[in-house]
């Protein structure tokens, strides 16, 4: 019953939110708060439920269900976090644009169907929420205008073709079974040829593949993410294209099953899963380095958006119990960096009035200290340092990959870690460091409703680094779940017979080690602040805005990499776009808007049938 | 508290070790260009004076990060076996040492980067180019090293190797040898002191640091030493049966490194690349198929 009032509170919500918005927009934004803290009050309430519950009973003779158990909660709950969270950074964010309402609307619209996709029990329903989430997505992407349309239509053309293989991978199921029920269509689907199996799962990888921007599939993710405003590119990358990682989860381990997932399936080298942890292995390296040459912070960050799926697809595509639990949990820790990244970004455009290009920001730490702080926070996590939870989900995953003897997949992971050093110390220095710019002398530090979503989730990225214990409990009762091994955990991390991670003794190490040398620095002679033109060149002196220092960061490495790490993928596409178009084009000349052609054509016609006719008889 | 003093003693050994390779370095230049040098114990002298010397900071960050690489660093220190000495040996082996190896390099960006100089950033720049450079061949060996022994404990790796079944005579040579030609830019030293070349950008991300500063980061300079020739010996020579053996094996491989160092000129970033992700990064490849191809 719960589910029922829940998604209904969450769609009658989001419209009434935009009446609202037509009497007062204060009242509008208060109760857009309102709804997404009760939303995600409900979903913490429901922590350990398991229920599955038919809410209506026929669409077209189909009963639809929605069900909840520990797999749903975890999505449903970091949807509702980060979604509320999003919320109420865009209440400054979003202040003083045009169609304000509508973008509320929109946003909880998004929410409100990703709950829905999560919360459904059966394939139609499922369906339908994944649509209402991708055409919200598709308005809010398109929400700036101008290039963001294109950006838009991109993303929303991919999409369908997606979807429609999806709905051809549903039509199918319910011919061959004749219900579409997740929990009634397991038990039928485990005695289909694998062949059948493998079919249904290659259709739904292409829908999932698309919205998790699962190389090659990935292509309208860069536009997307960097067009779309902050709060929701928060979200996008947050939550929305992690939707893609559910549905890999739901169709692998739910409906098909460990069983036919993985081991009934394909010879040995060319297992369905072998094939997509390479995918995701490519997914990694390739976008992680094109990531370094982006000079636009949002397409930076959405380009690694891409190459952090890849570790989740990886994780869950190798299909051991540590690498399943290193998969989901990265998920969850993505959503929390990677939305307090675009978070930031958010604010320091908020306050920079729209300026995201990292060659012309810089210095920003001694205006915005906070924003500094949160950023490198998710920098760290991105990157995976110890003692943020980036790291415990990666360790998960590497151990994994070379104790199971998948050298080559490891190495792949590794090498993505340093090259988003590089480019996510590009995005720090650039935006943070070095020197500041006569012309954000007066810049202020981001409003409080911008600060209180960057400072919990910079808080969780630290507290679930150190206490990797308390989700890893939650996604280890997941694992089992699907038919995994249990695995043995502790609150401060993992033991097993070969390998202990323990982020208690690391962190204790790193305090105790740094408050030593603090002590020992603040004995040392006092050191005199100065200010930033204040710097040794070799006797000489630096004038001032002559130089940036943060312009063409990597210069000599790029003019290395650059004609190998492009988009080829992209480029491909679009030489099919331009095809296409221009076969239209042509085809378009048959209707040259003459009668007389059109008469032509009708007699040549008739002919071709005569002809037929008389001459083969086909008839 | 035995593992108190086991950790107190493997700090202050490590930090003996580091200082005194930091004095035996400008002792063997010295002889190779026929100078007689500094004292050994010069370098201690220099960073109980800096100590005293007033410095310049530019910030927080400035001075946290530079804090927070040295912790890295005596961090690391205590995960890397000492010949028998390993006090973290228990909390997440060889991965881990990987990636508290960032803070180091982390902690020296971020606090170069408040410093707000042209030098500076064209410092650190370089250092993460290398640092990408070298780490491909170097993870390559690292996997070929996990996946040869079947563990990620680097106490375990260490544990197999004994009675002289080192890595390096075993079909781990191939990587053993890569990581040998990628030595020197750990340790930057010439032919890839690119991100510290004093005569054309000043130190790099050092230029801003004087008096406590530049102390701190010469400690930190000298854990580094350790930490990357400790690692090379634990990995491939076969650790050591105690400190002093270990101390000797760590040794040699410094005096063949600071041999090198002597004679070559400085590479270009771009050349530095090109070498480490031409031979170097072959061999490493190499090996990691060989290991793979008899494991299988």
């Amino acid at each position: 019953m719960a589910l029922q009032i829940l998604l209904l509170i969450a769609f009658t919500g989001a419209f009434l939110t935009y009446l609202l918005g037509k009497i007062s927009s204060k009242l509008r934004n208060i109760f857009a708060v309102f709804i997404s803290t009760v939303l995600l009050g409900i979903i913490a309430f429901l922590y350990g439920n398991f229920s599955e519950k038919i809410f209506y009973l026929e669409f077209l003779g189909l009963p639809l269900i929605l069900r909840i158990d520990m797999f749903s909660w975890l999505f449903a709950i970091s949807i509702a976090a980060i979604g509320t969270l999003s919320i109420i950074f865009s209440l400054s964010y979003i202040e003083g644009k045009e169609r304000t309402d509508f973008y509320y609307l929109m946003m909880l619209l998004v929410n409100a169907g990703m709950l829905g996709i999560v919360l459904s029990g059966d394939l139609v329903s499922f369906y339908i929420f994944w649509e209402i989430m991708s055409w919200s997505a598709f308005l809010l992407i398109s929400y700036n205008r101008g290039p963001a349309l294109a950006a838009g239509m991109k993303y929303i053309i991919m999409s369908i073709i997606g979807s429609i293989a999806m709905l051809i991978g549903v039509l199918s199921i319910y011919t061959n079974y004749g219900t579409l029920t997740i929990s009634e269509i397991a038990p039928q689907i485990a005695s289909a040829s694998s062949s059948y199996i493998l079919f249904i799962l290659i259709l739904f990888a292409i829908c999932f593949g698309v919205k998790g921007a699962v190389v090659p599939l990935h292509t309208w993710l860069p536009d997307a993410h960097s067009e779309a405003p902050s709060p929701f590119s928060a979200v996008l990358s947050g939550i929305l294209i992690k939707m893609g990682v559910y549905g890999f989860l739901l169709i692998m381990y739910v409906i098909v099953g460990v069983k036919g997932a993985l081991i009934n399936l394909g010879s040995e080298i060319l297992r369905f899963n072998y094939i997509l942890a390479w995918l995701g292995a490519i997914t990694i390296v390739i976008p992680t380095f094109i990531a370094m040459l982006q000079n636009d912070a949002k397409r930076l960050l959405a380009w690694h958006s891409i190459g952090q799926v890849g570790y989740m697809i990886l994780g869950i595509a190798f299909g051991t119990s540590l690498s399943i639990a290193g998969g989901i949990f990265h998920f969850f820790n993505h959503a929390t960096f990677k939305a307090l990244l675009f978070m930031v970004v958010g604010a320091v455009e908020y306050r920079t009035k729209g300026i995201r290009d990292l060659n012309s920001l810089g210095g920003l730490i001694k205006k915005m200290p906070i924003t500094f702080i949160a950023a490198l926070v998710g920098a760290c996590g991105l990157i995976g340092v110890p003692l943020t939870n980036g790291f415990v989900s990666k360790w998960l995953i590497y151990k994994t990959l070379i104790l199971e003897g998948a050298p080559f997949l490891a190495f792949a992971a590794l090498i993505g870690t340093w090259g988003t050093i590089l480019s996510v110390y590009k995005f720090l220095h650039n935006m943070f460091l070095g020197q500041l710019p006569e012309k954000y002398k007066d810049i202020k530090e981001a409003p409080f409703s911008m600060q209180l979503p960057i400072l919990v989730l910079s808080l969780v990225i630290f507290l679930f680094g150190i206490l990797p214990g308390i989700p890893l409990r939650i996604i280890n009762e997941i694992g089992t779940s699907f038919g995994f091994e249990s695995l043995n955990l502790t609150i401060w991390g993992i033991v097993s017979e070969i390998g202990i991670l323990n982020m208690m003794n690391i962190f204790f190490a790193i305090l105790i080690a740094s408050i030593i040398i603090w002590i020992l620095f603040r004995k040392g002679e006092k050191s005199i602040p100065i200010s930033q033109e204040d710097s040794y060149a070799a006797g000489s002196y630096i004038p001032k805005e002559k130089y940036h220092y943060t312009v063409e960061f990597y210069n000599p490495f790029y003019k290395m990499i650059k004609p190998y790490f492009r988009d080829f993928v992209d480029e491909f596409y679009s030489i099919i776009v331009k095809a296409v178009r221009n076969l239209s084009e042509r085809v378009r000349k048959i209707y040259s808007g003459d009668l007389g052609y059109y008469v032509i054509y009708i007699l040549l016609f008739s002919t071709i049938l005569i002809i037929l006719k008389m001459g083969l008889g086909l008839w | 508290m035995v593992k108190v003093l086991e950790i107190i003693i493997t700090v202050i050994l490590a930090s003996g070790v580091g200082i005194f390779f930091l004095g035996l370095f400008r002792k063997i230049i010295a002889r190779i260009h026929w100078r007689y040098g500094p004292p050994i114990i010069q370098p201690v002298l220099d960073i109980i004076k800096l100590f005293y010397q007033k410095g310049f900071s530019h910030g927080v960050i400035f001075d946290l990060g530079l804090i927070l690489s040295l912790a890295g660093s005596i961090v690391l220190v205590l995960f890397i076996p000492f010949g028998g000495l390993c006090p973290l040996k228990t909390s997440g082996g060889l991965l881990v040492i990987l990636y508290i190896m960032l803070f180091k390099s982390l902690g020296i960006a971020l606090s170069g980067g408040e410093g707000a100089n042209p030098n500076i950033s064209i410092g650190i720049s370089r250092k993460l180019i290398l640092s990408l450079g070298y780490e491909v061949p170097f993870l390559l060996i690292l996997v070929a090293v996990m996946t040869y022994y079947k563990t990620i404990s680097i106490v375990e790796i260490v544990n197999a190797q004994r009675n002289f079944q080192w890595s390096l005579f075993s079909p781990l040579f191939l990587s053993g040898l890569a990581y040998f030609m990628i030595l020197p830019a750990m340790l930057e030293i010439r032919p890839f002191d690119i991100a510290s070349a004093p005569q054309e950008i000043s130190s790099g991300p050092a230029v801003e640091y004087g008096g406590k500063y530049l102390a701190l980061f010469h400690i930190e300079h000298a854990f580094s030493l350790f930490i990357s020739i400790a690692l090379f010996v634990d990995l491939l020579l076969g650790g050591g049966a105690n400190p002093l053996f270990f101390f000797i094996k760590m040794l040699i491989v410094f005096t063949l490194g600071v041999f090198i160092h002597a004679v070559f000129p400085r590479f270009r970033i771009e050349q530095a690349i090109r070498y480490l992700w031409k031979w170097p990064t072959i061999l490493a490849l190499t090996g990691l198929i060989s290991v793979v191809v008899i494991k299988l």
